[in-house]
């Protein structure tokens, strides 16, 4: 029995060494991806790579930035090659040393990048993040249902839009919005100048008839609100959809985001994740994550193949007008995330 | 005397053995991840590991009119779909069990058949239905009923409607089967003795049905007062019990004011069946 016992702990030891053996060879063909569902489109994106590299694609997903970080900080960046999230997680990956450098030799297509979106806080110096997506909330509205001009967020309160609005479903964007048209930070934590945000958030109340994260534009759409503030996509989709519909930015300060991809400190396979930026960044897959995502198009070249949909695309070209004065949404300690939250739940509940 | 013992110990021991299994799944797979839940609502700090210090400090955290209101909004919702779905299936039910043998079959696939499809695509289904230029709206224009389009989705209504067509089977399977298994020959009795069939029915068919009305309404109410996504599809905008917890852990991050909130919530719709038990409820009675 004690012997049978030992040979099995002596095969188990030799199988885990078999098996480190693998995950540390950077010659193997495989690249391991962790992103959103769907973030990155198999037949369009991930297919095209495999079949040109030979390199087998695993695609992991995580529903949240800090789950990522999480297994991230946990794995000491060695289980994944490529992991794609939002700019604050990008930050704090980075400040913690959880990043390489890019091999800018094997990206040659590294070139194709808009400089007017590169040099974020995240990544200052342009060495480890090549940005995916990039987009900032705005407004859409139907002209034909609408009797003001709106100019910008102060004429979403305007009494004329009685139970016409939709809004974003959370804390952080929505009172970020207030706080835009108040001339405040989106971050702020002051508590007088979140009070004073609270009670115009109030003003607003009869305006709003639905609250939603996704998809609002459906309901401009379908005719149930006639005035939205929503995600880039969204916009881009409805102005599809209905092209006499119109868009309208913040006065001021715009609130933006990125969402780029890096390569964890200790990647098993970091050649093949530096290969796959590079095939991320060619022109013609930028064109298709451009025409999926719906979002800003980072890669000028494939800006030519998108053609005027893109470079006359009023809300892409709004956004990369604006970009001198944006602000990110930053990650907030709990207790001033709970301040955002309790906010927004005595708000929604009153409505 | 002697024989019978160790027949029926040896078939006690065979059931265990057959219930093994299913144990240890729901030992794996429910009970642990549970108790997971409720240590981490008992420190502070993010995890649970078993260094952290034991606290209450979430569930005081949870003392709070909000965090009251929105506990009373899903209630709120639940009982309202509850008496709904009650009383839209009990007849659908009482219908089914005494009829014909075909229509039987029809009717029991017409509350099947919704299951064969996501519930999520059949709400959006309504989506389209109820939006503002969509075809309910067309008809009540076609009519002459309104000219101005009515703005169903966003409304209490809207979520009602939602909440009450994903559930109701969990209402008209139980009150079928009560009804089915009813012995009519009560019924014809009490007409016999002069009863009008309403007192016919007040008297002898609805308390033979109780068990079947008291499972119907714990199979709807329970899975009612968790359920929020519904709310959030057609734009209620109401906050829910699962909206709460929802933000406090992907929004606000505090897993363990989160999951004090889980606990509350689960230990909220234990109490709701055992109450159910004790009002005289065994099984659920559905299939």
């Amino acid at each position: 029995m004690k012997k049978v016992f030992c040979l099995l702990l002596a095969l188990m030891a030799l199988g885990t060494c078999a098996l480190a053996e693998t995950v540390n060879a950077t010659d193997e063909a495989v690249l391991n991806i962790f992103s959103w569902e769907g973030y990155i489109d198999y037949t369009t994106v991930l297919k095209p790579f495999e079949d040109e590299t030979g390199i087998k694609v695993n695609y992991a997903t995580f529903s949240s930035n800090e789950e990522m970080y999480e297994k991230l900080s946990a794995s000491n960046g060695g289980d994944y090659d490529i992991i794609l999230a939002s700019d604050y997680m990008l930050n704090a990956a980075r400040e913690a040393g959880l990043m390489q450098k890019l091999d800018k030799s094997l990206i040659p297509n590294y070139e194709n990048l808009d400089m007017t979106f590169m040099s974020q806080f995240f990544d200052p110096d342009n060495e480890y993040v090549v940005p995916y997506v990039a987009g900032a909330p705005l407004i859409v509205y139907d002209p034909s249902q609408v009797d003001i001009e709106i100019t910008g967020l102060e004429s979403l309160w305007d009494p004329s839009l009685t139970d016409s609005l939709g809004l974003i479903d959370d804390a952080r964007v929505t009172l970020g919005m207030v706080l835009l048209s108040m001339g405040q930070s989106m971050n702020t934590t002051d508590e007088t100048i979140l009070a004073e945000a609270a009670a115009k958030l109030e003003e607003l109340k009869p305006n709003i008839h639905i609250l939603e994260y996704e998809n609002l534009h459906n309901y401009l759409l379908s005719g149930d609100v006639s005035v939205i503030y929503t995600f880039t996509p969204f916009a881009v989709m409805a102005l599809d959809s209905n092209p006499d519909l119109a868009i309208a930015f913040p006065e001021g300060t715009m609130g933006f985001g990125v969402d780029g991809c890096f390569i964890p400190v200790n990647a098993p396979h970091a050649k093949n994740a530096n290969e796959f930026l590079n095939f991320l960044l060619r022109d013609d897959i930028g064109a298709i994550i451009t025409q999926w995502q719906n979002y800003c198009c980072t890669n000028v070249p494939a800006r030519e193949i998108l053609g005027t949909w893109y470079t006359e695309n009023p809300v892409f070209t709004g956004i990369t007008e604006r970009l001198d004065d944006i602000e990110y949404v930053v990650n907030l300690p709990i207790e001033d995330a709970q301040k955002f939250q309790d906010i927004w739940t005595s708000f929604k509940l009153s409505l | 005397m002697v024989r019978k013992d160790s027949l029926r110990r040896r078939e006690a021991r065979r059931n265990a053995l057959m219930a093994a299994p299913m144990a240890c799944f729901a030992v794996l797979l429910v009970a642990l991840p549970l108790i997971y839940v409720l240590c981490t609502s008992l420190v502070s700090g993010g995890k649970f590991t078993l260094s952290s210090a034991f606290t209450l400090d979430h569930y005081r955290a949870l003392l709070r009119v909000d965090y009251v209101r929105v506990f009373a909004n899903s209630l709120q919702l639940a009982f309202f779909t509850t008496v709904i779905s009650l009383l839209v299936g009990y007849p659908f039910g009482y219908c089914m069990a005494r009829a014909g043998r075909r229509w039987k079959a029809l009717l029991m696939m017409l509350v099947i058949i919704p299951f064969w499809t996501s519930a999520l695509v059949r709400i959006f289904g309504w989506k389209i239905l109820l939006q503002a230029n969509g075809p309910i709206n067309g008809v009540l224009r076609a009519l002459g009923l309104i000219d101005k389009n009515i703005k169903f989705l966003g409304s209490y209504g809207a979520v009602l409607l939602a909440m009450v067509y994903c559930l109701i089977s969990f209402m008209i399977l139980p009150c079928y089967n009560a009804v089915d298994k009813m012995d009519f020959t009560l019924v014809e009795a009490s007409r016999d003795l002069g009863a009008k069939p309403w007192r016919a029915f007040l008297t002898v068919t609805l308390p033979l049905t109780m068990p079947g009305i008291l499972a119907g309404c714990v199979l709807v109410f329970v899975p009612s007062v968790g359920l929020f996504y519904l709310s959030d599809i057609m734009g209620g905008g109401l906050v829910l019990v699962g909206n709460l917890i929802r933000d406090q852990l992907l929004k606000v991050r505090d897993w363990n004011v989160g999951s004090a909130m889980s606990m509350v919530l689960i230990a909220l719709s234990a109490g709701l069946y055992l109450l159910y038990r004790k009002a005289g409820g065994d099984g659920l009675g559905v299939f």
